[in-house]
């Protein structure tokens, strides 16, 4: 039996009309070996190493995607956190990694490396620190690169002292790329339990326990989802909408299942996982806003669209789950306000608060992403709104992420562009109170109950 | 000695006229740029330094002898075949084209699906691959296409299998 025409037209309008694409095949690569107590040497290395096991990246991903008709759209590198990587150099300013990162990348024809990262979910190492405090001149100095930083875990709780000086550096980002827009915190991110194997930028990295190298895949389609589900009929009850997305995210997961595999075996390395994440474009169409507003939500950011988001992460999971034994990184729904055109809209009207944002995530695959406020926000109230987005991820054992740009110059309800995949925000409303004394406090939120599951 | 890399470092600190590596060592850019202008030999104990192939870890190569026995998606009679597509406004002689770029690079058609809805037409075509390159298909197959008139796309039957089939 061969295919029959509706499922040869089936699959040609996903890829055709519905921007089905594999959003990233993404190289992960150990540098544990690159540790040296000389800064220089260490660099070396680093940009040595990534060339030599990356410059077939491109060419291979092109190569899957003339021979299959596949669209792979980004080829991108997530590295050993650089932290690590660097400590035996005993070097206070991290930079030059950045620079090797960056330099490496450019070689290889990536757009954009994520590793340079730090876990200080319970405290710091010196190198953890030197790095953090490198994030602004690095992230200034560098195009390619970019930065996370783990804040917290379900088991080691909150580092205050991590947030509070995490939103200093957004600040000191922000004030640096001040020219564009705040530019650079669209490349740094902090996380609450992240995963090993995000192949997402901006807080791609390969964590401990992953192998010496890995493909990643990153698959995304929510133009299908959105196609799947305006053409069920309106009566249907919410059991068929999520049947509909399980389906529908099925088949999307086993296009990356495929595309994993021919790139591991074409490269001559391991398939490490398939992130079948929902990640929205400002391309016409391809928007989770529209998702829910198509499954019945009047508009994003009035009442039901916690629980709509809900359905659809749970439902894409699911869905992902059955398609490939691989399924990993962060899977399911991402909301970056900016990159959405249906959010940027509802942002723009006071129909998507923060608030609702945060309440959002609690339900999401990430967390706050793509969230502009204005540029003389304290740095006391972004800490709150990290500490915030932590606490979710920390309590309900889910990772959760603040990418956050306190946009220079700019007051609420200011636009701000970035162009390209990263969009147009609209400046958001923090509140007129903050937090500066529970900030102020520092210290640690100790691991709550949930931590303890020996 | 084995060692992974080589730099400018260990460049710097040599006092001989050559430095003899691993097979497996990586000499970065610069120690390359360094012994260049010393005027040092990097060779291997069998001959002159040649970069080796990445070393992708232990890992790689279990996985190349694992994904050999992974299950994949069956259709026996789709496999190794192109699909290819067309829509567009309906005018004699696409089919026709269509056909006759196929039939240039040996591809054998193995069916063919058209239907015509008022003005527009869409065609699958079912092209078994042996020694065809798919590559080469692909883009000419592509080149066709034309802005309001014609839409042609090609996929390997490998993305219908694992996308309609368990």
């Amino acid at each position: 039996m061969t295919f029959s025409d509706r499922e040869i037209l089936e699959t040609i309008r996903m890829v055709e009309l519905e921007t089905l694409d594999i959003r990233t095949t993404t190289l992960g690569l150990s540098l544990f070996d690159c540790a040296d107590p000389d800064l220089e040497s260490a660099c070396e290395k680093v940009y040595a190493k990534i060339v030599h096991q990356a410059n077939d990246l491109v060419r291979v991903a092109e190569s899957i995607s003339a021979d299959y008709g596949v669209p792979i759209v980004n080829k991108r590198i997530a590295v050993t956190p650089i932290s690590w990587v660097a400590a035996a150099s005993g070097a206070d300013d991290l930079t030059p990694f950045a620079r090797a990162l960056d330099a490496a990348a450019a070689e290889c024809g990536i757009d954009y490396i994520g590793g340079f990262t730090a876990y200080v979910d319970k405290g710091y190492t010196n190198s953890d620190r030197a790095l953090v405090d490198s994030i602004p001149k690095a992230l200034e100095e560098t195009e390619r690169v970019c930065a996370s930083v783990a804040l917290a875990s379900t088991r080691s709780g909150i580092h205050m002292d991590a947030v509070v000086r995490f939103s200093e550096i957004i600040k000191d980002t922000a004030e640096r790329t001040a020219e564009n827009g705040g530019f650079g915190c669209a490349k740094l991110v902090c996380f609450c339990n992240p995963v090993p194997d995000n192949p997402f930028i901006a807080g791609a990295h390969l964590s401990v326990g992953e192998p010496e190298s890995v493909i990643n895949v990153g698959v995304s389609g929510p133009g299908v989802v959105r196609g799947a589900l305006a053409r069920l009929p309106e009566e249907a009850d919410l059991l068929a909408v999520a049947e509909e997305v399980k389906r529908t995210s099925f088949k999307i997961t086993r296009m990356g299942e495929l595309v994993g595999r021919e790139a591991a075996k074409r490269l001559g390395t391991s398939f490490g996982i398939v992130d079948i994440s929902l990640a929205p474009t400002p391309a016409e169409g391809d928007s989770i806003s529209d998702i829910l507003e198509i499954i019945g939500i009047d508009r994003t950011g009035s009442p039901g669209t916690t629980a709509a988001l809900a359905l659809l992460t749970d439902a894409v999971k699911k869905g992902g789950a059955m398609a490939s034994s691989s399924v990993g990184g962060l899977s399911g729904a991402f909301i970056p306000v900016s990159e959405d055109a249906g959010m940027i809209a509802a942002a723009r009207e006071g129909i998507l608060s923060l608030a609702k944002l945060e309440a959002m995530t609690s339900v999401c695959s990430v967390g706050m992403d793509m969230i502009a406020v204005p540029g003389d926000t304290p740095a006391s109230t972004l800490a709150g709104l990290i500490a915030d987005e932590m606490a979710i991820g920390m309590m309900n054992h889910k990772t959760t992420a603040v990418r956050v740009i306190p946009v220079p110059g700019k007051g609420v309800g200011e636009v701000v562009e970035w162009g390209g995949l990263l969009g147009t925000a609209v400046v958001q409303d923090p509140g007129r109170y903050g937090c500066k004394v529970f900030a102020g406090r520092g210290g640690r939120i100790p691991a709550p109950l949930q931590g303890y599951r020996n | 000695m084995s060692r992974r890399f080589l730099t400018a470092e260990d460049i710097a600190r040599t006092n001989d006229s050559e430095i003899v590596v691993d097979a497996q060592t990586l000499v970065t850019p610069q120690a390359e740029e360094a012994a260049r202008s010393r005027g040092i030999a990097i060779r291997t104990s069998s001959g002159p330094y040649v970069p080796p192939a990445p070393d992708r870890g232990p890992d790689a190569a279990t996985a190349q002898e694992h994904r050999r026995l992974m299950p994949e998606p069956i259709d026996t009679a789709a496999k190794n075949t192109a699909i290819v597509t067309a829509v567009g406004k309906n005018k004699p002689g696409v089919l026709a084209a269509l056909t006759k770029e196929i039939a240039e690079l040996g591809g054998n058609l193995e069916d063919i699906s058209q239907k015509v809805i008022g003005d527009y037409f869409h065609i699958i075509l079912t092209v078994r691959m042996d020694g065809v390159p798919f590559g080469e298909l692909h883009e000419r197959m592509v080149c066709m296409s034309c802005p309001d008139e014609l839409a042609v796309s090609v996929m390997n039957e490998r993305a219908f299998r694992f996308m309609h089939r368990v």
